[in-house]
């Protein structure tokens, strides 16, 4: 579905990703896991359009992604950005109406509203409220929603269980697993590696923007370094 | 007297709300002060006037010339002047150092070609008196309250319900993720600045047939802008009410105090207002959750 390879990109003289490849398969999630400033972010905002890649080749379906952030996103790849970044001065429903921005299928849009009530049961009863007054758990549910509302068939994800309480973690993740099972694929940029491994049908672990080790979920899960560096298991 | 006073003074209020809107609707999406936007008035005012007087046409339709030549001439003036700055990411600095240029520009060319000349729109359309309540009340007085507001309202409703509305606000919140959301900056951007022209030209015809039409006569966006703080920059309701309280306080002054210390008080009412209250009225902290 979605392959890059010897991707490049710089904030100036800087490298922030060296020679990353990856292969997105349809219908799977892929993880990709890292440090802080590993380069999760860069690679997320490169692909969804807002960062200019210095080097490389990102394929979707084949063609060449195109460079602006509004033409990644017709062609059905929507990011989910870092600390989610909702609009505070809208509402939970305008919030979720821009998700939706560049569809004008109205009755598509409400009945994908509804849908989202029922995957969000909590939103519902927010809708009129400002999205600054949401709590963090609520904010990332909103989030994800804001990017479901534009039906991709790629959805980013970065680092959606960042600053969760324990168990809205797990629901998120819960959330992760059903958006996959309805038919999206699903990239996911996580620090919480094991969460994310253990779901993962392909993964990598970025470290200072290189990828050092790339397989299936399990396999890293079981990969002597990763467990030392990444999961905190000592041998 | 009061009412005589209340009503000119709403009436210039409620253009000083018109051109405080504009002003703060390019400040709450490129965060910086559009100093070209009183030559856009100006020019605004000029189209009106020609429309009317010199090709003859009917009031109501150089009205709508004059604020669709304004909206186009707002377009144009972001294409030509601050496009390229934003596609490069500057520093408002540079945005506000480029709107200063274009408004001395502008004003300029107006000399060098129209002249400096003051241009007075027909005693039939300005001097209009009625009476009510024993008030004389002026008919301009009168339009440019009603007309103000109606332009206000409409740009209200335009923000709250449609689609390229919610699309400006959410912008003036976080232009990153906006474009996440499939919205193309610089298409969005050329609305605002639609808008914003469209006030500008309803404004300058209303400043020209209240005042006259002459080359310097868009500084009077220093109120605009005076109203703009007053209710908290970036502010849509605080632009309105912003305006409304200088108009009438102005109006107030002027009449009952002496008219010499009208523009003294303005700014010191700025001065007070920055010391006391730096974010105005209406302008609000939104903090997000992390």
């Amino acid at each position: 579905m979605l392959e890059i390879s010897g991707l490049q990109v710089k904030y100036g003289e800087i490298h922030a990703l060296r020679d990353v490849s990856l292969k997105v398969r349809a219908g799977s999630i892929v993880a990709v896991v890292g440090a802080n400033g590993a380069g999760k972010s860069t690679l997320m905002l490169t692909i969804a359009g807002l960062l200019p890649p210095a080097a490389g080749q990102i394929l979707y379906e084949a063609k060449p992604l195109p460079r602006q952030a509004y033409e990644v996103l017709a062609r059905g790849i929507c990011l989910v950005p870092e600390r989610r970044r909702l609009y505070a001065n809208l509402t939970v429903r305008e919030n979720l109406l821009m998700g939706a921005f560049l569809r004008r299928d109205q009755k598509g849009i409400r009945a994908d509203l509804e849908r989202m009530y029922k995957l969000f049961p909590i939103l519902h009863e927010r809708l009129k409220q400002y999205a600054g007054t949401l709590s963090g758990g609520e904010q990332q549910m909103a989030a994800i929603a804001r990017g479901l509302m534009s039906r991709p068939r790629l959805l980013l994800l970065d680092e959606p269980s960042l600053g969760l309480a324990p168990l809205m973690v797990q629901n998120v993740f819960k959330t992760v697993r059903e958006i996959r099972d309805q038919g999206t694929t699903i990239v996911l940029a996580e620090q919480n590696a094991f969460e994310a491994l253990a779901m993962a049908d392909d993964a990598l672990v970025l470290e200072t923007g290189r990828v050092i080790v790339a397989g299936s979920g399990r396999d890293l899960l079981n990969d002597p370094l990763v467990r030392k560096a990444y999961l905190g298991i000592k041998h | 007297m009061l009412i005589q006073t209340l009503v000119t003074g709403l009436a210039i209020g409620g253009i000083y709300a018109l051109m405080a809107v504009g002003y703060s609707l390019v400040f709450s999406i490129l965060n910086f002060s559009n100093f070209a936007y009183g030559s856009i008035i100006m020019l605004g005012a000029y189209v009106g006037y020609y429309l009317l007087m010199k090709a003859g046409l009917p009031l109501a339709v150089s009205v709508a010339g004059s604020v669709m030549g304004a909206a186009f001439l707002c377009y144009l003036n972001e294409r030509m002047a601050y496009s390229t700055l934003r596609k490069r990411n500057a520093a408002s600095l540079y945005f506000m150092i480029s709107a200063m240029g274009t408004a001395i520009f502008l004003e300029n060319l107006v000399y060098a070609t129209i002249g400096s000349r003051f241009y007075a729109f027909p005693e039939i359309i300005t001097q209009q008196n009625i009476t009510f309540w024993g008030a004389s009340i002026g008919v301009l007085d009168v339009f440019a309250i009603v007309f103000s507001f109606t332009a206000i309202y409409m740009l209200h409703y335009f923000l709250q319900h449609s689609r390229v509305g919610i699309a400006i606000r959410a912008a003036s919140y976080d232009m990153q993720v906006c474009q996440l959301n499939g919205v193309n900056i610089t298409r969005l951007v050329g609305w605002v600045f639609l808008l914003a022209g469209a006030l500008a030209g309803l404004s300058g015809m209303f400043l020209g047939m209240k005042y006259m039409v002459y080359p310097t006569m868009g500084w009077i966006t220093n109120k605009a802008y005076i109203a703009a703080v007053i209710g908290g920059l970036g502010s849509l309701p605080g632009a309105v009410v912003g305006g409304l309280i200088l108009g009438v306080l102005e109006t107030l002054v002027s009449t009952y105090v002496s008219s010499v210390i009208r523009d003294v008080f303005s700014f010191s009412l700025l001065v007070v207002l920055l010391l006391v209250l730096p974010t105005g009225l209406f302008g609000k902290y939104l903090e997000e959750k992390v």
